[in-house]
């Protein structure tokens, strides 16, 4: 049975293989794109390997999902851990890894302990972004197919690094090595965008986006350290591992609690949850500048302007997505009850402001990539509304829409990329009626509107749903009423609105059209752009008809998110826990009834 | 019977000079180059001599194994995990200080440069095993002599004399005030030894603390801290690094930073064999005065480091921060009585190891100045770096690891190290009264410093890939800068990337490791 191995062996090419790419790109001269995309599919394909190595056993434990609480069980598993210690004895998992990069203690092996590891592996939270990140890269190839005649070689180089950091990032499950990667994606973008960047500002604004986005990380980083140190496994010793960390904080909190509810003492318990309003915080400060949440979000507009627009494809359908999934990965786990206490109603306030002023800006707009650039703020307010609701329908709900939206929006940004190519601008005063001079690309462009509008049948409207219901939950403190849920809704109203206010500008009316960039006639999509623009709108279609198959994977580690948002929800309010399944209240670890 | 025949004094007494053996190799090597320099100054010779003298310290170093003094409170040297730490840092320094400086050592003063070089690695390296104010203090001025001299050398205008008299005067009054403190310390002592003095001082600073030993804390303080250029005592640093000879420049940003810094854990007992015997805990607030310094000095570096349109004292500023980085080492060091046991970064193992991430990454970039440097086209100006990234790709792609490293990215040793300096803030105790929360919130002022301060390393990124370039740098010719800098470049991404023996080493450095293998 050499399956396990071989599968670890497929994870940890997906990080080495955008890096040993972004080697050899460049060797390839003028021919670098060809090569560039021909490594691509290489890694698409290895992809759908490890996709499906992974759906089964992510699929068995979702139908596994124990009942009650169990600290045991509230911390994420990962899959196919590059050195396993288990991978001896190839059929079994210890989903644990031995590699180590710095140790800052002295700790048995096989047990957790200070170390900085490169473990990695995957689970049901990360593998669809996984899949995102190696199949958006495509359409950022071809859409650049043309419009980057400068270096190349360098350029996809880049590319592929900025894959690397943003797969490394997804993957990761040791903390530090999440910020290593979380990092390594800065510099990939900063030249990105500042050497091939189009506008005039292109350096001010890929310097402004690299020190944003340190800014926050460095906070983030700390605050990371914080939680590290400040909760000890049951033998003293720290860990970076992720899961392991994840259960130390549950059971440092819930030790508290039922010390509370035993003695009636709630000293230590509020000074734990004092000390977890600080490190909220911090680790928060870093994802709400990439997401970005509003008033966050400045540097998002010039970088996506001044951005080549295969650059800000990625940026808008992968970048931003890790803002969204270090508040999953980190902030909801490692502080649960400032999450509960300070996410929706203060967080979320100004995740409803951005969903609103996004939505404003994006109607102003009389740039059609800006548009799409604010319109891009707007949902992903809504995404970390999602995800602060903290329970199943919420979290299920936005890592499908993390999926959806990288999927739509980054394809929204590929067919500007069809007319950047022809007329170099993107300005709407300067169009009209194109579904008369372009009915093939008006036809795709359609598609792809109506996805990020939300319309039935399409992937979007399946994600917003589950956000939706995930909103409607009374038992967050500090919601008052539906008002979130409104908020949301307007949100999608709105959208609705501007994008529809700009297809009738550009492709209805009289047939406008800028002095063309190339010489000779102006075609419609020509096979290259077919690919780059009807691959997306596929999955689009795909996404919105058989969304279970993205559900299903997921289940299990929503559903231990979600109980330690119910944990902590009980904390924050500082009532004893009830059990679904009858238990005296007042007990915090019922016995696992069929494991 | 007379304590003074005591055998075990004499043997401790004659045993110095074994202590000593490799900075006697560097210092004949040096005596060599003085002497027979003026018959035969030819900069390829005293290169090689150079080389071979510190190759052969490295060697005696390596096989010399040295036994730890008998009777501690009477050593002068004292040749324990740190000094150890510091002499290997000192000698590859050396060693690459020799490549790095080769444009700079011609014009007939090859001698006097290499020599000069190799005794100031010897004073940084008897820097680390003083275990003796005079020692001490002998180590530090063997350090200081021959930077005047190298900042002399090739002095022939206006702003590389002003620097070299400037640094000589402050360094100077900085002698005079570590001497006051030191004989405050020997007036309250009786005793010039180390051990000895931390020995006195934890016990009687244990029932009530003497306000003259606090004095001579301060002064001894204030005199590293023109050293570590801590403000408020940075205000050389700007006009040396911009008026001083590159090469020159490079080893006063890393060597004084090493030898202030050992020199003020030795004589505030953070190096003693007992890391917990302290003369100055949290409640005499000289940690606290530490702490307001460290923030002072990275605030204020990365503040006016913003200003500057010249690398150089872009440099010097940036110089200025990292030493309030380095000095969180120190104040969290001070914290470890109040901590015995627990397992993560105790301070100083975090200071070796940014000192080791911090030299490499300043002293490449001061020799990618050197090394781009022609007389009639100097880099100056952030703006003489314009379009690198084309004209000198790999020079380009050094300076890049470095700025990078310097700002703190991942997968840089420069990572490595604040990573390792927040760790070390996080486990210092958040309990004791007179510091409370003081230690997570110097992370956190630390985190925001580090996020300022990317900014100017970045406006040099992107000046250099960004910009194209207007009068492209003239190919130098001096490969040995340029293997100085590959070198460079190389050891802050592989330690970078893997930083496990680089921290082992460090940890093994500091006492805290010591103690911390014996708990488990």
């Amino acid at each position: 049975m050499y399956l396990l191995p071989t599968f670890r062996i497929l994870v940890l090419l997906l990080v080495a293989l955008p890096l040993v790419s972004a080697a050899v790109v460049p060797l390839f001269g003028r021919a670098a794109r060809r090569a560039a995309l021909l490594l691509a599919l290489l890694h698409a394909g290895v992809t759908a390997a490890v996709v499906a190595g992974a759906l089964p056993a992510l699929n068995q434990r979702g139908e596994n999902v124990p009942p009650g609480r169990d600290f045991a069980f509230q911390k994420f598993t990962p899959e196919f851990v590059p050195g396993d210690p288990g991978v001896s004895d190839a059929s079994t998992s210890t989903h644990r890894t031995r590699w180590t990069l710095l140790n800052l203690g002295d700790a048995p092996p096989d047990r957790a302990g200070p170390r900085i590891q490169f473990y990695i592996g995957v689970d049901g939270l990360n593998v669809w972004l996984v899949a995102l990140c190696s199949l958006m890269v495509i359409p950022a190839i071809l859409v650049s197919w043309e419009a980057v005649a400068d270096r190349p070689g360098a350029f996809y180089g880049w590319l592929f690094v900025l894959q690397a950091g943003a797969i490394g990032a997804f993957l990761s499950f040791d903390v530090i090595l999440f910020y290593a990667f979380f990092e390594l994606t800065l510099i990939p973008s900063f030249f990105l965008i500042g050497r091939w960047g189009e506008g005039p500002h292109r350096r001010d604004a890929a310097r402004t986006f690299f020190l944003y986005t340190l800014g926050g990380s460095l906070l983030t980083l700390v605050g990371v350290v914080g939680v590290v140190l400040t909760n000890p496994l049951p033998d003293g010793r720290f860990t970076f591992e992720l899961p392991e960390l994840m259960a130390a904080v549950q059971r440092n909190l819930g030790g508290a609690f039922a010390e509370f509810l035993r003695t009636g003492d709630g000293g230590p318990l509020a000074e734990k949850q004092n000390l977890q309003f600080w490190l909220f915080l911090c680790l928060i400060a870093g994802f709400m500048v990439k997401a970005p949440v509003w008033p966050f979000h400045t540097w998002l507009p010039a970088a996506y302007r001044e951005a080549p627009i295969g650059v800000t494809l990625l940026l808008s359908a992968l970048l931003a997505k890790l803002g969204t999934f270090g508040l999953l990965r980190f902030v909801l786990p490692l502080t649960p009850d400032a999450a509960v206490a300070y996410g929706l109603p203060v967080v979320g306030v100004l995740a409803g402001i951005g969903i609103v002023y996004g939505a404003l800006c994006a109607y102003a707009a009389r740039d059609i990539k800006m548009m799409v650039a604010y319109s891009s703020l707007s949902h992903l307010g809504f995404l970390v509304l999602g995800i602060l609701a903290f329970n199943r329908e919420g979290l299920s709900g936005a890592t499908l829409h993390m999926v959806n939206h990288g999927v739509s929006t980054g394809a929204l940004f590929a067919l500007l990329a069809f007319l950047l190519d022809r007329y170099r601008t993107t300005d709407m005063r300067q169009y009209g009626g194109l579904t008369g001079r372009f009915p093939r690309f008006a036809f795709l462009a359609f598609v792809l509107c109506f996805a990020s509008i939300g319309l039935p049948g399409l992937n979007n409207f399946v994600s917003e749903m589950l956000m939706m219901a995930g909103l409607f939950d009374a038992r967050n403190p500090g919601v008052g009423g539906f008002g979130y849920a409104v908020v949301a809704a307007v949100g999608i109203f709105l959208s609705a609105w501007y994008v529809l206010t700009m297809l009738r500008r550009v492709f209805f009316g009289p047939v406008v059209e800028p002095p063309p960039a190339v010489a000779g006639p102006v075609h419609d999509v020509n096979p290259r752009e077919v690919v780059a623009l009807g691959g997306p709108v596929a999955v689009c279609l795909l996404l919105g008809l058989v969304p279970q198959v993205l559900l299903n994977p997921m289940k299990a580690d929503v559903a231990a998110l979600a109980e330690v948002g119910d944990a902590a929800r009980d904390r924050v309010a500082g009532t004893a826990p009830k059990f679904e399944d009858g238990l005296p209240a007042g007990t915090i670890t019922p016995a696992r009834k069929n494991p | 019977m007379n304590p003074l025949s005591d055998p075990a004094v004499q043997q401790t007494l004659t045993g110095v000079f074994r202590l000593a053996l490799p900075e006697i190799v560097l210092l004949g090597t040096a005596c060599l180059a003085f002497l027979v320099g003026p018959f035969a100054n030819r900069r390829w010779l005293w290169f090689a001599a150079a080389l071979a003298g510190v190759a052969g310290a490295m060697v005696v170093a390596g096989v010399m194994k040295a036994e730890p003094p008998a009777v501690p409170t009477v050593a002068p040297l004292i040749p324990d995990a740190a000094a150890a730490f510091v002499r290997w840092l000192a000698l590859i320094s050396a060693a690459v200080f020799l490549f790095v400086s080769w444009p700079e050592a011609g014009r007939g003063h090859a001698a006097e440069y290499y020599g000069c070089l190799l005794v100031a690695a010897a004073g940084v390296s008897l820097t680390g095993r003083a275990n003796d104010l005079i020692t001490l203090f002998l180590a530090l001025e063997l350090l200081s002599i021959p930077t005047y001299i190298l900042l002399y050398l090739p002095a022939q205008d206006r702003p590389n004399q002003e620097a070299a008299v400037k640094y000589f005067l402050l360094s100077v009054l900085s002698s005079a005030l570590l001497l006051f403190g030191f004989s405050y310390l020997y007036g309250l002592t009786g005793t010039t030894n180390i051990t000895a003095i931390v020995d006195t001082l934890t016990r009687a600073n244990a029932a009530e603390l003497s306000p003259m030993a606090l004095l001579a804390a301060v002064l001894v303080v204030a005199a590293a801290g023109f050293r570590v250029t801590a403000v408020p005592f940075h205000f050389y640093a700007p006009d040396v690094y911009e008026g001083g000879p590159a090469g020159v420049v490079a080893q006063i940003a890393f060597l004084p930073k090493v030898a202030g810094l050992v020199a003020l854990a030795r004589v505030l007992g953070l190096l003693a064999a007992d890391p917990r015997h302290q003369p100055f805990p949290v409640d005499t607030h000289l940690p606290l005065l530490l702490w307001v310094v460290a923030v002072l000095t990275m605030s204020v570096g990365n503040v006016l480091a913003l200003l500057q349109d010249n690398l150089r004292r872009m440099l010097a500023y940036s110089g200025v921060a990292h030493g309030g980085y380095l000095l969180i080492g120190l104040v969290v060091a001070t914290s470890l009585p109040d901590n015995p046991g627990r397992p993560a970064v105790g301070g100083m193992d975090a200071v070796f190891v940014y000192l080791a991430a911090y030299g490499a990454m300043t002293v490449g970039a001061f020799a990618v100045v050197l090394y781009l440097s022609t007389p009639d086209r100097p880099i100056d100006g952030i703006d003489d770096l314009a379009g690198l990234g084309e004209s000198h790709p790999v020079t380009a792609g050094c300076m890049t690891v470095f700025l990078l490293s310097l700002i703190g990215i991942p997968l840089t040793a420069g990572f490595v190290g604040k990573l390792l300096l927040f760790v070390g803030a996080f486990t210092a105790p958040a309990d004791t009264l007179s510091m409370g929360h003081l230690y997570q919130v110097l992370a956190v002022i630390a985190a925001v410093n580090s996020a300022v301060g990317a900014y100017y390393y970045l406006r040099v990124i992107g000046v250099m890939y960004l910009r194209s370039p207007v009068r492209p740098p003239a190919d130098s010719r001096s490969l040995p800068t340029k293997l100085a800098v590959l070198a460079l470049a190389g050891f802050t991404l592989v330690f970078g990337i893997y930083p496990d023996p680089l921290v082992k080493a460090g940890r093994r450095a500091a006492p805290v490791a010591a103690t911390q293998t014996a708990d488990g």
